[in-house]
């Protein structure tokens, strides 16, 4: 499984500073893979119209369903005779947006709520725990098929929703620290400097936990990357024409007899990048923070 | 003790009313609910006596109530696809989706938990090896690339079991297999780490210095303690049990609640959906409750302090 | 050093009462432990008190209430003349540009991530007292004035010794050039041979700037060399209050004597020493009758019965003890 794809390695193409060169060196190889991968996939999305050979709903009639290692179409193509290169770089790009957009709306709602139940203490703090509560009662994903059910799919409908994925931990996070910041030290000395609570909190507590709140994007980001693209399989995520990785898959399921590629790409790319972003994941949470689970 | 329960207790019910809620808002704000069950083209006389009968013309905190209370007399409503009681129609279901999710359990938990223990009690063996290299694949494929990769290769390529349908025992093997790999890695990895934070306990190491048999020490010491955080995953896995099911039915047309629930979603049945919601919903809360109270129980810690 | 009116006090605190709840336990019974019990002091513009009483006898938790971050139960605290403003309202944080706060352990006190330059500037960032343009000058002038150069301007906190570290405390303190000063223990973290330094500088920068200092210790020798007045304090009330000179020349109730007594004197023997006995007083436990009895080599019938009052005992001086002969009524407050 860990198959180094060379030709998608940046760190080996571009000349950087020697001081990172080295630091690079000293990384573990499966962390190095990892960053790799996850660059190569981050330059991908970010220049998704410049690298995809085709539209994404450009039809070859002529090579419908062709196989892989053709030179015109490098995954080869789906029944449409749709350049399958072409999807999977379009779904990558759609895939990665929704799960950063869902990872930063997260990261914010489940802070705010854990510096708010912080704060106030008592009645918010309950609220929050309720929250909490049901959301453990509620399996995420049977959730989001209830809310797609009734509103029907859209994407930033379904961006909002999936920003409701890992709040709590989030909120949890927040709110321990900041409580243990403003008991004593450095929080209540800038109260006592007659400080609003806004600064307080923006301005000093948010960047002393700031790194805790980013190593566990780490663990939601893929996660959320696994509920898109389950939900987009299930054909009600990311609709058509759009495409997205779980998309793709749910695509290539009713063609698995005769082009098992067209499902078998994105397959391998949301498992690869699950992958890197759990080993970098890991390791930063070694550097940077042991005391997370 | 029956402090703590009667805490956990009033929690629960507060999520279950959490839950209802939530599916009463989603139902409400999504349309007008006389429209979605009698459908379009019914002439306003009729839709204005299905209003008054239902009571959908009092304001909506009466409705609410009125909601509540139906609920909790066991009615679900009515399936807007074949007029059935909605109820029913799930329950119809519960079957067919234990029948795969049993034996999952039962594989993740008879392999998984044994192999994690095995692996923290031999570190850097092969079986360690394998059991950190399951995990991962636990945490990263999603089970519905797991499924098709296992059709690909059982029912496609090699052609020996079948890929979909509910007709023999042959048909459940590969859902079962499907829904219980990723969760045996990942159960192997939890008891490994738990079993390996317990082998780092004083006392384990003071059981072993009085010179208490190996054998003793892991059987009476270390895996009772173990035992703690392992319960609570697997009480996640039993709440879970409906609710894993969705994706896997899907993949294998096994006709549980998972795939009547997709199908639903599909044809916007609210009724169905909202039965399914709160069945999944109390089955999570009951079985997070008894894991919370067995987690009292298992831990003489807790013991302790609510005995005052 | 301009003092606005000689009889005007810049604090006054009436009756101050603070209570704490303490748990035995998880799901024990709350007791209430009173750590100030009934507290009058003023401190005059310019002037420094002194106060001091060993762990546990509220010392502390009388500046948090004489600054207002804590709020008493009973009594009040005027500053200015004016009543203290409810915690956290925006009149009371307005009123923070004029009383700081100097922290026993200053890498606490400071945020690990900022300048240090940034944090002396954040109360004019704060109070909007200096123009963004004009604040690094400003922050330079601080930092010399407490003994920085403004070359460490960029350093942050973990880089700097705890002397500086507390210079960058205090330096933050004095930005906004307030009125009143209150420094717990500001020099028990530190090591004894720049406990001086600080010590020196801080009576340097009250006396150039005027300002009114409570200064909290329970280290007689500092306590000497900066107040003007000196309040001792035990199980959260005031034992004895007089001028510096006196209390340490002659110190009347027995607690002081003890207190005093402790402090080494160079070239005078140790004999004579009376020397404090028994347990160290535990505020959830509090003595009958004259809370020191249980210590007091001198005690009586009365003293285990009776509550000694704070009495004025000679002219600026007051103290509670059943044994000291004066004026025989209760100061007013």
């Amino acid at each position: 499984m860990t198959i180094v794809d060379t030709s998608r390695q940046p760190a080996s193409e571009m000349p950087f500073v020697i001081r990172f060169i080295k630091q690079v060196r000293r990384l573990p190889f499966s962390v190095g893979f990892g960053i790799a991968w996850l660059a190569a996939m981050v330059f991908v999305a970010f220049f998704a119209d410049l690298v995809r050979p085709y539209g994404i709903t450009a039809m070859d009639l002529r090579a419908r369903l062709s196989l892989p290692g053709n030179p015109a179409h490098l995954l080869g193509t789906d029944e449409l005779g749709r350049d399958v290169l072409s999807r999977l770089v379009q779904s990558i790009r759609v895939s990665l947006a929704i799960a950063f957009g869902a990872t930063i709306i997260s990261a914010v709602v489940g802070t705010t709520l854990g510096f708010l139940a912080a704060k106030f203490r008592g009645a918010v703090e309950h609220f929050v725990l309720v929250l909490a509560d049901f959301q453990a009662a509620l399996p995420f994903l049977i959730m989001s098929l209830a809310v797609l059910a009734f509103f029907g799919s859209s994407m930033p409908l379904l961006i909002g929703l999936m920003g409701f994925y890992g709040w709590e931990r989030y909120a949890r996070i927040a709110r321990g620290l900041a409580i243990s910041a403003s008991a004593q030290g450095y929080a209540a000395a800038v109260v006592q400097l007659g400080a609003t609570p806004t600064r307080v909190y923006m301005k000093h507590i948010l960047p002393n936990v700031a790194s805790t709140l980013i190593v566990s994007m780490t663990l939601t980001f893929p996660e959320i990357i696994l509920m898109e693209s389950g939900l987009s399989f299930l054909g009600l995520g990311v609709q058509p024409p759009e495409s997205s990785l779980g998309n793709m898959v749910g695509f290539g399921r009713e063609y698995l007899t005769r082009a098992p590629w067209i499902m078998l790409a994105p397959a391998f790319v949301i498992m690869m990048t699950t992958l890197s972003i759990s080993l970098v994941g890991d390791w930063l949470r070694d550097k940077l923070d042991p005391t997370l689970r | 003790m029956l402090r703590f329960a009667s805490i956990r207790l009033l929690r629960a019910m507060i999520t279950i009313l959490a839950v209802l809620t939530f599916a009463f808002v989603v139902l409400r704000m999504s349309g007008d609910p006389a429209q979605v069950m009698l459908g379009p083209d019914v002439p306003q006389e009729s839709v204005d006596a299905f209003r008054k009968a239902w009571g959908l013309d009092q304001p909506l905190w009466i409705q609410y109530l009125a909601y509540i209370k139906a609920i909790f007399t066991g009615d679900f409503g009515v399936s807007m696809r074949d007029k059935a009681s909605a109820m029913q129609l799930v329950i119809d279901r519960i079957p067919a989706t234990l029948q795969l999710t049993i034996p999952a359990l039962f594989l993740k938990v008879v392999i998984g938990i044994p192999a994690g223990v095995y692996a923290a009690l031999h570190r850097q063996s092969a079986v360690d090896r394998g059991v950190i290299l399951a995990a991962i694949f636990g945490f990263t494929i999603p089970s519905f690339v797991m499924g098709l990769l296992l059709v690909l290769i059982f029912s496609i390529t090699l052609g020996l079991l079948p890929s979909g349908g509910q007709d023999t025992w042959q048909h459940g093997i590969l859902p079962t297999l499907t829904m219980s790999i990723g969760g045996i890695g990942i159960l192997a990895r939890f008891s490994r780490s738990a079993m390996i934070e317990v082998m780092g306990q004083p006392y384990i190491r003071t059981a072993s210095a009085k010179g208490m048999a190996w054998q003793d020490v892991v059987w009476r010491h270390a895996l009772p303690n173990a035992a703690v955080p392992i319960v609570t995953i697997v009480g996640f896995m039993v709440g879970s049990l409906i609710a894993g099911a969705v994706v896997v039915e899907t993949i294998f047309s096994w006709p549980g609640i998972g795939r009547l629930l997709v199908v639903s979603v599909t044809n916007r049945d609210l009724a169905v959906v909202q039965c399914i919601l709160l069945m999944i919903a109390a089955t999570m809360v009951v079985s997070n409750l008894i894991v919370d109270l067995l987690y009292g129980w298992l831990d003489p810690r807790l013991r302790a302090h609510s005995a005052h | 050093m301009i003092a606005p009116s000689a009889n005007a006090a810049l604090i006054e605190a009436k009756d101050l009462v603070r209570t704490y709840e303490v748990r035995q336990g998880m799901f024990g019974k709350a007791t209430p432990v009173r750590a100030v019990d009934g507290i009058n002091l003023t401190v005059m513009p310019g002037e420094t008190l002194g106060v001091v009483g060993e762990s546990g006898s509220g010392k502390s938790t009388l500046g948090r209430m004489l600054l207002g971050i804590d709020s008493p139960q009973e009594g009040e605290t005027f500053f200015d003349g004016k009543p203290m403003p409810k915690l956290g309202t925006p009149e009371w944080r307005a009123l923070r540009a004029r009383m700081q706060l100097v922290y026993q352990d200053p890498l606490a006190a400071l945020d690990r991530r900022l300048t240090v330059a940034e944090q002396i500037g954040e109360p004019l960032a704060i109070h909007k007292l200096v123009p963004k343009e004009h604040r690094a000058i400003r922050v330079a002038e601080l930092m010399v004035s407490v003994g920085l150069r403004p070359d460490q301007a960029d350093r942050y906190p973990h880089e700097l010794s705890g002397g500086q570290r507390q210079r960058v405390v205090i330096a933050r303190a004095l930005a906004s050039r307030p009125k009143l000063l209150v420094c717990d223990e500001p020099v028990s973290a530190l090591d004894v041979s720049i406990q001086a330094q600080v010590v020196n500088m801080l009576r340097d920068l009250q006396e150039k700037n005027g300002i009114a200092m409570v200064f909290i210790s329970h280290d007689l020798k500092v306590v000497r060399n900066m107040a003007d007045r000196v309040a001792v304090m035990y199980l959260g009330r005031i034992v004895e209050e007089a001028s510096s000179d006196v209390i340490f020349a002659a110190p009347l109730h027995p607690y002081t004597k003890a207190l005093v007594s402790s402090v080494p004197v160079p070239g005078k023997p140790l004999k004579g020493r009376t020397i404090l006995q028994g347990e160290p007083p535990n505020p959830a436990n509090r003595p009958s009758g004259c809370a020191f009895h249980p210590r007091c080599p001198l005690a009586t019938d009365i003293c285990r019965t009776s509550v000694p009052h704070l009495r004025q005992v000679a002219d600026g001086r007051t103290a509670a003890c059943h044994l000291l002969a004066g004026a025989d009524q209760p100061v007013a407050a």
